[in-house]
C-alpha cells in the first residue's frame, strides 16, 4: 500500500515526487515520459534558473533530478488505464502494462493534449499537412506557405520555428496576438509573416495531401481560402482529464476544480496538480508550485493520519 | 535493421534516439530535412509527413510510442 501515486511526469509530478522521496512517503511514480508539455518548447527562456534551455534537455534535467532520489519508486514508459476508488482514502490504480497500486492518496498531475480545431479536414489530414509539434514537424515546411492558427505563445513560437523553412506564413487568430510582446515584435517584423486576425478556420481540404484551407472573416462573415502545404494547430490544449472524471468535479473545459491553498480536489484522498487542474495559467512555475503545495498537504494528511 | 526519419531539433526525435541508445538498439538516422531521398521514403512508407518515423524492419511507427516499439522489438528476438 503507498502513501501517495503521482499519476504524471512533467514538472508538477516531477516535483512533487523528488518532495514525496526526501519525505521518506512510500511513494510511486507512473508516466508514459518525462517533461510534459515543456518537451516541445525549443528554448524555455522564462524559468527561473535558466537563462535558456531546450524543453529535452529540461526534461532530461528533471528526470536526472528524480532519479537521484532512491526514495520513490519510478514506473516509467507507462500510462495509466484505471483509477478506481475501492474505500475511503483506498483507490486502485491500473497500469497499462496490467500493473496494479493500492494507494492511500492520488497526485493526479496528467497535463493536457493537443486541442483540436474541430474542422472538417483536420483528422483525415493529421500528420498529412495538419500539425501539431511545429518543432517536429516546421522544417518539412521548406519552401512552402504555411498556416498557424492560434494566437497564444504556442502559436508565436510556432512561427517562430517556421521562419527558417516557410516562404510564406499567415497565423491565424480569432482575436488577436495574446501571447508574449517579446515574441509578437520578433514576427511583426519579419516580411513573410502575415497575421490576420478576427478568423475562424472553417475547413482543411487538399488531395493527398494538404493544399489549403478556408476561414470565415468574424466582421464581414465573408469566406476566404488560403493556398498553403501545412497548418499547425496551436490554440492551447484540453486537460487529461478523462480517467478520473466520475470521481472529481471539473470545469466545463475538464480542469480539476482544486481548494488553491492546497491543491485538493472534490474527492477525498485525490489531489491535482499542473495543467490539468483549474489553475489559470499553464506555466512550468505554477505547475512546479502547485505539485510541491499538494505533495506537502498530502504529507499533513498521511501524518495526522498515523497519528490518529 | 532500424531506421529512424527525424528533423534537427525535433524532442520525439531525440527521445526516440536516446532510447534506443539506453537500451543498445542499433538504429541509423535519416534527416529528413537535410536528405530529400529521405523524405521521400519516409512519406512512402508511413503516408504522412509527421516524423518521427520509426521503420524496424519493415514495420512502420509514426510518432515515439514506446510501448509500440517494445512490442516490436520483443516480437522480432
Amino acid at each position: 500500500m503507498y502513501d501517495v501515486a503521482i499519476i504524471g511526469g512533467g514538472p508538477s509530478g516531477v516535483a512533487a515526487g523528488i518532495y514525496a522521496s526526501r519525505k521518506k512517503l512510500k511513494s510511486v511514480l507512473i508516466t508514459k515520459d518525462f517533461g510534459g508539455q515543456s518537451v516541445n518548447s525549443a528554448s524555455i527562456e522564462n524559468f527561473i534558473g535558466y537563462k535558456s534551455i531546450s524543453g529535452v534537455d529540461f526534461a532530461k534535467t528533471i528526470e536526472e533530478q528524480l532519479r537521484a532520489n532512491d526514495g520513490i519508486e519510478i514506473k516509467d514508459g507507462l500510462l495509466v488505464v484505471s483509477v478506481k476508488k475501492l474505500g475511503d482514502y483506498l483507490f486502485e490504480i491500473t497500469d497499462s502494462a496490467g500493473g496494479i497500486y493500492q494507494t492511500k492518496t492520488i497526485l493526479y498531475a496528467a497535463g493536457s493534449v493537443y486541442k483540436k480545431l474541430e474542422v472538417p479536414g483536420e483528422k483525415e489530414y493529421e500528420g498529412k499537412g495538419v500539425f501539431y509539434c511545429s518543432i517536429c514537424d516546421a522544417p518539412l515546411m521548406k519552401g512552402k506557405s504555411a498556416a498557424v492558427i492560434g494566437g497564444g505563445n504556442s502559436a508565436l513560437e510556432a512561427v517562430i520555428d517556421l521562419l527558417p523553412y516557410a516562404s510564406k506564413i499567415y497565423l491565424i487568430t480569432r482575436s488577436g496576438i495574446k501571447g508574449d510582446a517579446v515574441y509578437r515584435e520578433k514576427i511583426e517584423k519579419e516580411s513573410k509573416v502575415e497575421i490576420i486576425n478576427n478568423a475562424n478556420t472553417q475547413e482543411i481540404f487538399g488531395d493527398a495531401f494538404v493544399k489549403g484551407m478556408k476561414y470565415k472573416d468574424s466582421t464581414t462573415n465573408e469566406e476566404k481560402t488560403l493556398d498553403v502545404s501545412g497548418v499547425f494547430v496551436s490554440i492551447g490544449w484540453t486537460p487529461n482529464s478523462g480517467l478520473i472524471k466520475d470521481l472529481v468535479k471539473a470545469d466545463a473545459k475538464g480542469h480539476i476544480l482544486v481548494d488553491s491553498k492546497t491543491q485538493q480536489s472534490s474527492m477525498p484522498g485525490i489531489w491535482a496538480a499542473g495543467d490539468v487542474a483549474d489553475g489559470l495559467y499553464a506555466q512550468i512555475g505554477p505547475a512546479i508550485g502547485e505539485g510541491i503545495v499538494a505533495l506537502l498537504n498530502i504529507y499533513d494528511y498521511i501524518v495526522s493520519e498515523n497519528k490518529a | 535493421m532500424i531506421k529512424i526519419y527525424s528533423t534537427t531539433h525535433c524532442p520525439y526525435c531525440k527521445m526516440a534516439k536516446d532510447y534506443f541508445d539506453k537500451n543498445k538498439v542499433e538504429y541509423k538516422d535519416y534527416n529528413v530535412e537535410a536528405d530529400e531521398e529521405a523524405l521521400a521514403d519516409m512519406v512512402k512508407k508511413s503516408g504522412q509527413m509527421g516524423v518521427p518515423v520509426i521503420d524496424i524492419n519493415g514495420t512502420i511507427i509514426v510518432g515515439f510510442d514506446r510501448g509500440a516499439i517494445d512490442q516490436v522489438l520483443s516480437s522480432k528476438k
